[in-house]
């Protein structure tokens, strides 16, 4: 029945990101970027999917850490390796648009490399749990760990208001100008990649409780 | 004279939009490629997890056999 859920929700998601693309598509050019602006449509959805995957796994983590359940240390993997996928396409989209409109890949402004750094501290909270056996102290560790890596969520968002940056000024909170009707567009495809990223965690969540129940099964078979 | 600079402004607006295209293009691929390939990762994941359960819960059947 979860199973058929998901791929319902999934199928969903795919659903309305066809018909949105193929709206899009359709849109006029913007004034200044022409139709390259397009990508903002991919790389907003992709970084609000990530950041509330961080936010997941910080509330995940804490609740590790308050009630020592491992159904929150799996979450909290979850969350993280699926926020990581879409904090990977928020990078490379944006390094992209960057090209074509700044004519570089990259540059050390204070929005992009928080947002490094927050793909380097989760993709490190990833290779901290391989790194410890016994399930307790890996899933407090990790969640220690993760606690301290949100920190540089609030950094990453806000680096645009408090510092001056090569990155553009937020469109929808610092007075920017979109017109209503690609707001809606956008709203269209973030709830599509939020649905996606829903699907994502649940499946990830499953395979983290089936990897618990490989340990205690391997247990048994060292009892036996 | 003014038909040649004209067709030279289109060519060169249709130079601008190709080019534009060529971008946004990469930019959806590269989306696209990166979640996809997470996606088979998890597919790739879930199979090796089944099979997992399975050998050991066969194991754990003969032992106690």
């Amino acid at each position: 029945m979860r199973e058929k859920i998901l791929y319902v929700l999934g199928i969903a998601a795919l659903a309305i990101l066809a018909w949105n693309i193929n709206t899009i598509a359709r849109l006029p050019e913007e004034t200044q970027q022409g139709v390259t602006f397009k990508i903002i449509f991919f790389h907003v959805p992709m970084w609000a999917v990530a950041i509330t995957a961080a936010c997941a796994a910080l509330l995940a983590s804490v609740g590790f850490l308050v009630t020592k359940n491992f159904r929150f240390d799996a979450a909290a993997v979850a969350v993280t390796e699926v926020g990581l996928a879409f904090t990977t396409v928020g990078l490379v989209t944006g390094s992209i648009w960057g090209r074509e409109i700044w004519g570089i890949w990259w540059t050390w402004d204070a929005r992009l490399t928080s947002a490094l750094v927050c793909w380097l501290l989760y993709a490190g909270y990833l290779m901290l749990r391989k790194a410890i056996e016994e399930p307790t102290q890996r899933a407090t560790f990790a969640a220690v760990f993760s606690i301290f890596a949100f920190l540089d969520v609030p950094i990453v968002v806000f680096s645009i208001k408090w510092w001056r940056t090569q990155h553009p000024q937020p469109v929808f909170w610092a007075g920017g100008s979109f017109p209503p009707d690609w707001t809606m567009h956008l709203m269209w495809n973030m709830a599509a990649m939020l649905l996606l990223g829903v699907v994502m965690v649940a499946v990830r969540w499953r395979q983290e409780e089936a990897q618990r129940e490989i340990d205690s099964l391997r247990r048994m078979a060292h009892a036996l | 004279m003014h038909l040649i600079s004209l067709v030279a402004q289109l060519v060169s607006d249709a130079e601008r939009l190709q080019h534009q295209y060529e971008f946004l293009s990469y930019g959806l691929t590269a989306a696209w490629v990166i979640l996809v390939i997470y996606v088979l990762m998890l597919v790739a994941r879930e199979r090796k997890l089944k099979r997992e359960i399975a050998s050991l819960r066969a194991m754990l059947e003969e032992k106690k056999g």
